[in-house]
């Protein structure tokens, strides 16, 4: 390793000794005027801080979830006011684990619930129904006609005959499995949610509403009042037991779950000064790599606020990576800032130097992020464009932050000198082969014959294995329940209970048949929706479907004494409207007022894509045979509905993507090596890692959603940073005759710091993550940690590995005389250490030239 | 520029063509009479409102045209051919192979094989054009009786309502005789095995045109049981349905019972029994608030009521009442039929399934 050379610019002691106006504009504009440029940061800083401070929100958006130009969620979007059955509700299930629910004492804290819940801000509480609204209603047909009353007997008081008379009216009802549990151990509450509040006129805030479920409701009655119990999220061992399902609480546990997430973030911090102390055993500069660092992600959330956006739990993911990619670039100026200190360079000069080195180096390493970034704006679904949106805002930040702010910082308050000198003692280590330098000659072995064949063999089995195993990859969530809390999450634990214990499952897919205005009371159209509900039933997925024709049918019964034989649809149009007249009071929910949109809601027994898909064909085809402009079958409600569209979205989004975000990544290569064989290099082993993720996906039990989406391409955006270094410096060498296996030895020397420090920093940001309690956080969690430390590892092994194949020595030669040293005005044979080895054949034309 | 536009005008016409192409082809509806039944495995878990017997086979009728039928005893069933998929309400075999079906929208279907294939006779497009026919034939030979102009009226009434005709029950003599009923006094009957059938409402007495729910014999007697205590008999002498003293204003929904034992029941729980073939009647206490919807005899003569809630009451064989049999778990009961020695056949809305006799 005699080959590494010190770097060409002087050591300059005395400020006094140095050229105040060398350097280029940006530099001279910056550095020379340090006091103010330092206050207009700190002002931006607190500016942004303080935007960030007040106007950021953490709001889980149901819209921007599902991708808003898909036809089917067009419709949905069109229609969904009309659509009050698959509205926004929330079922709460009070449980008596002592008994059935014919306990006075079980029946007096129900109505203390429904009271609670009557009375609660955002509750449509004319809709509301429990065992205690005068809404739930028997009737039965007598010699006389219809007769009625309340499931809850009129007078009750607790007495044995009106728990009789109640146990009556429930059976005479037909409530069991829709109010109250088969096993008659618990009872619902449906609590439907007004889009806005009547008091404020704004939309409910979920938050708080399922706060105020969980304080008022299950800390007191599942709890005896002990919160600390019930935060733990296990269930209550008292007598009752309170279950919440519905959306309000699906995004109130997304939000907790997001304010938990935020905590992992001071996880990520600690980490990286960890990480970052163990690479500089410095303390200051280590606080001021964090520190600048944060201050990116001060900025960035501050004008994502600024601009109107909220935390969303995909956007949450932005902090993290800014965060991480920011310390790895800060790390670097400290580094370079260190070894010029060590060498005896006075800091301010060494900062000027170190801004020199990697200014455009690093703009370039970040305009490659951008590339991973920018890709996911491809995706029609607005929380990935946001992700994306958001992000590309925090890589401009970087540019203040990680590339000026941190060198002037640095050049204020130095390095600790121990610190420097160690710098330059791993660095001649290195260079004789010890410490590092022994793991440098380990990775040199695989620009062997032997060990390139074997490297290349295995890599070649992996992707081969790999791709055999990610041919499973599934589409959508696969697991039941909510997909966006974990399996084991009390919400989850709660629908599982629902489901199990009542007879509708809460995966509904909905076909929304729309006419004109009375419509919905068409003999024909009831015949057709009759039809399209029995089509979904023959899928053995369905479990049972449910429209306006159940209640027709039901109530046409009804009038010919219940008699069995007449549950049917009658064409007599006096009969249809007096059964549309009866469901508007008993199912109101089965159509909208003018009678104009009708859905056939099918229920689900899980949403895994091939359901969903089959189902989806099913009822595509007859709405392909059956519409006509004036009544059309429109596909798709309900949350099964929006999933299946979404799925559709994201197969479609998975394949362009890759394809997109592989092209940007080629031709950014092709740019930057101008070599297709380099290029392949660089790739290869990005492709195993992209491959090799969809394997773990499979074995892990992931599927491709909304939520894996952007891993890839972040994956693939960010990895090819490592390639990038390595190979920019190999080839480097390699154009200047050097042998492919000294070559690589000087770039991993130089560069094999950097990569590791950045495929673990990045790694330990996003790490945590896979303790969340937002599912799809955790699984992004898992599989960017799995693609920032592949991507290293295949870039350190397989680089030299398939360059042994692709760039062997003589071709290199060739490449290398073709073109950079015809470019290059400076042909010199040493190399500066410290610059930023993906651009250096930049640095050499632009920001050495300035120097000069 | 040229090209492009080219393209697309070209796809312009692709996509006109298609969307056109998609509507010519969509929204044809087709009527419930018109479209045959779907075969579908659902089908034996799905609605059924009758069972009969033809031969040792077990014919069971339900919900859009659904015909079923079973050579083991109701372990396997086989989906018929159907040319309609309108509701069908009744089954009757008076013989193995002969067999009439009827439902809703007028439909009466028969089968000459055991019950595998069907093809329609009659449905209720044709029926008002039938009683009109038939009533004006008998105005015009007998102006001087204005009773001709009521049914008349009637006739032109069930013509304007179309295919409106829910049919509820079919009964055959033999495999030429026979009987379907329905709402509002509708009653058909043949004499040629279904090629032709004749209204029969001039021969009831029932003036205020109530619903006919169910007909069927007893012994060597004909019922008819209907809405608001309606209870006919078949009076051979008078050639007409003549009706019964009722002790009941309630709904019946049907008779059962066997020589010297018949058994009227209906609506809220009533069964009402009678010694002399429908002249007097005691209530039998089955001590239940639901309706009773389906009744047979087993092999051994018991009498077996069903409810709509799913209970089996077995009579206590002095005929003095009724006593509930406790099964695993209940299901609608809309038909039964005996099925040899050793259980009785059961359908309703959650398909078919057995009953085991001790």
């Amino acid at each position: 390793m005699a080959n590494i050379k010190q770097d060409t610019m002087p050591v300059i002691r005395d400020l006094r000794d140095f050229d105040q106006r060398s350097g280029n504009v940006l530099e001279r504009l910056v550095f020379n005027y340090r006091p103010l440029f330092v206050v207009c940061m700190v002002l931006v800083t607190l500016v942004l801080g303080y935007m960030a401070l007040t106007r950021l929100e953490l709001r889980p958006s149901f819209e921007k979830m599902i991708p808003q130009s898909q036809p089917y969620i067009q419709n949905f979007l069109e229609n969904r006011k009309s659509l009050r059955g698959l509205g926004n509700s929330v079922r709460v299930v009070v449980e008596n684990t002592q008994g059935d629910i014919f306990d006075p004492e079980y029946l007096d804290v129900l109505k203390q619930i429904n009271d609670e819940l009557f009375l609660a801000q955002g509750v449509d509480r004319a809709w509301m129904k429990s065992l205690w609204s005068p809404a739930v209603r028997w009737t039965e047909v007598t010699e006389e006609g219809f007769q009625g009353g309340t499931v809850m007997p009129d007078n009750y008081a607790g007495a044995p005959a009106d728990i009789e008379q109640l146990r009556q009216n429930i059976n005479r009802a037909g409530i069991v499995g829709s109010l109250v549990a088969k096993d008659l151990k618990s009872s619902m509450l449906i609590v439907p949610l007004l889009d806005q509040d009547s008091a404020t006129g704004r939309g409910i805030d979920y938050h708080q509403f399922s706060r105020m479920l969980e304080e008022k409701l299950r800390v007191k009655y599942e709890f005896a009042g002990d919160a600390k119990a019930a935060a733990s999220g296990e269930e209550g061992s008292g007598k009752y037991k309170i279950r919440v399902i519905g959306f309000a609480k699906l995004m109130g546990d997304l939000i907790d779950g997001l304010i938990q997430v935020m905590m992992f973030f001071a996880l990520a911090v600690v980490t990286s000064l960890v990480i970052i102390y163990l690479y500089t055993r410095c303390v200051r500069s280590t606080l001021l790599v964090v520190f600048c660092s944060l201050t990116a992600v001060v900025w960035q959330l501050g004008i994502v606020a600024w601009l109107g956006y909220a935390i969303d739990p995909y956007s949450i993911l932005v902090p993290f990576l800014i965060f991480a990619i920011g310390v790895s670039h800060a790390a670097q100026k400290m580094n370079g800032i260190m070894q010029d200190i060590g060498r005896g360079t006075h800091k301010l000069i060494a900062a000027r130097y170190t801004f020199r080195r990697l200014f455009v180096a690093g703009v370039t390493a970040l305009l490659a992020d951008a590339v991973g970034f920018a890709v996911l704006m491809l995706i029609d679904i607005p929380v990935i464009q946001d992700l994306a949106i958001t992000a590309s805002i925090g890589v401009a930040v970087l540019i203040f932050t990680s590339l000026l702010l941190m060198p002037v910082a640095l050049s204020y308050i130095g390095v600790g000198r121990k610190a420097a000198e160690r710098a330059m003692r791993i660095d001649t280590n290195a260079a004789d082969h010890r410490g590092f330098g022994k793991l440098w000659d380990m990775l040199d072995l695989f620009t062997t014959r032997k060990w390139a064949t074997g490297a290349v063999l295995v890599a070649t089995l992996m992707g081969v294995g790999g791709f055999l195993v990610s041919l499973n990859l599934k589409i959508g969530d696969l697991d039941s329940g909510a997909p966006e809390l974990r399996e084991d999450s009390r919400y989850n634990r709660d629908n599982a209970y629902i489901t199990g214990h009542y007879a509708l499952s809460s995966d509904t897919f909905a076909v929304m048949i729309k006419t004109a205005p009375e419509g919905c009371l068409n003999y024909q159209t009831l015949v057709l929706a009759d039809r399209l509900a029995w089509e979904l039933q023959q899928h053995p997925g369905v479990q049972t479907t449910v429209s306006l024709v159940n209640a027709v049918r039901q109530i046409t019964a009804g009038t010919f004494e219940g008699n069995p034989k007449m549950n049917s649809i009658q064409r007599n149009q006096d009969m249809l409207n007096y059964a549309a007249q009866q469901a508007s009071v008993n199912a109101p929910e089965l159509f909208n007022t003018d009678c104009s949109v009708m859905p056939v809601i099918a229920f689900l027994k899980d949403h895994k894509a091939e359901t969903l898909d089959e189902v989806v064909a099913i009822a595509d085809k007859f709405a392909q045979e059956n519409s006509t402009p004036e009544r059309q079958f429109l596909l798709a409600a309900g949350s099964a509905g929006i999933e299946a569209a979404t799925n559709i979205v994201v197969r479609e989004a998975n394949r362009t993507m890759l394809l997109f975000v592989y092209l940007a990544v080629t031709v950014f290569c092709l740019f930057t090596f101008r070599s297709w064989r380099a290029t392949l290099v660089a790739l290869l082993p990005l492709v195993l890692t992209s491959v090799l993720c969809e394997a773990l996906m499979v074995a892990m039990g992931i599927g491709v959603k909304v939520a894996t989406l952007p891993v890839i391409a972040l994956g693939v955006g960010i990895g090819v940073d490592y390639a990038l270094y390595l190979l920019s410096v190999q080839l480097h060498y390699q154009r200047k005759g050097m042998s492919l296996s000294d070559s690589y030895e000087n770039a991993v020397a130089f560069t094999g710091r950097v990569v590791g420090l950045v495929g673990i920093t990045l790694a330990a940001g996003v790490v945590g993550w896979a303790w969340s309690p937002i599912k799809f956080q955790a699984d992004m969690g898992i599989l960017l940690t799995f693609m920032f430390l592949w991507n290293m590892l295949g870039a350190l092994i397989l680089i030299p590995a398939l360059s042994y194949f692709l760039l062997p020595d003589k071709r290199s030669g060739a490449v290398a005389a073709k073109q950079v040293e015809t470019a290059s005005t400076q042909a010199q044979a040493q190399v500066n250490p410290q610059i930023h080895p993906k651009f250096e054949a930049c640095a050499e034309g632009g920001l050495l030239k300035n120097q000069r | 520029m040229g090209s492009f536009k080219k393209c697309a005008l070209l796809a312009l016409g692709i996509a006109l063509g298609s969307s056109l192409q998609g509507i010519a082809q969509a929204g044809s509806y087709v009527d419930v009479l018109d479209l045959p039944a779907k075969p579908s495995a659902l089908a034996v878990r799905s609605p059924l409102r009758d069972v009969a017997q033809a031969g040792q086979r077990l014919v069971a009728v339900g919900q859009r045209g659904h015909i079923l039928y079973s050579d083991n005893g109701g372990k396997d069933w086989q989906q018929a051919r159907v040319p309609v998929s309108a509701d069908l309400n009744s089954v009757h075999f008076p013989t193995p192979q002969q067999g009439w079906a009827v439902g809703n929208d007028g439909v009466i279907l028969h089968s000459s094989d055991a019950g595998a294939s069907w093809n329609k006779q009659l449905d209720g497009r044709q029926i008002g054009e039938r009683v009109l026919a038939h009533y004006q034939a008998l105005a015009a030979a007998e102006p001087a009786n204005e009773t001709w102009a009521q049914y008349v009226a009637e006739g032109q009434r069930l013509v304007d309502e179309g295919a409106d005709k829910p049919l509820l029950d079919v009964w055959f003599a033999d495999a030429r005789r026979g009987y379907a009923v329905g709402v509002f006094n509708l009653i058909l009957h043949t004499e040629d095995g279904g090629q032709s059938w004749a209204p029969l409402q001039d021969r009831t007495d029932n003036p205020q045109s109530l619903h006919l729910n169910a007909i069927s014999a007893v012994g060597e007697e004909l019922y008819i049981a209907g809405e608001q205590g309606l209870l006919l008999k078949w009076d051979a002498a008078q050639q007409r349905f003549a009706a019964l003293p009722t002790p009941y204003q309630g709904t019946w929904f049907g008779v059962v019972g066997k020589p010297g034992e018949l058994l009227a029941y209906g609506l809220r729980g009533h069964v009402f029994r009678s010694g002399d073939g429908g002249q007097s009647w005691n209530q039998v206490e089955t001590g239940l608030p639901v309706s009773i919807t389906a009744g047979a005899v087993d092999a051994r003569g018991d009498i077996w009521l069903f409810s709509l809630a799913g209970h089996a009451l077995r009579g206590t064989g002095d005929g003095a009442g009724f006593a509930v049999v406790a099964q695993e778990a209940l299901a609608p009961v809309a038909g039964v039929a005996q099925d040899g020695a050793n259980q009785l056949v059961l359908v309703g809305e959650r398909g078919v399934r057995t009953l085991a006799l001790q």
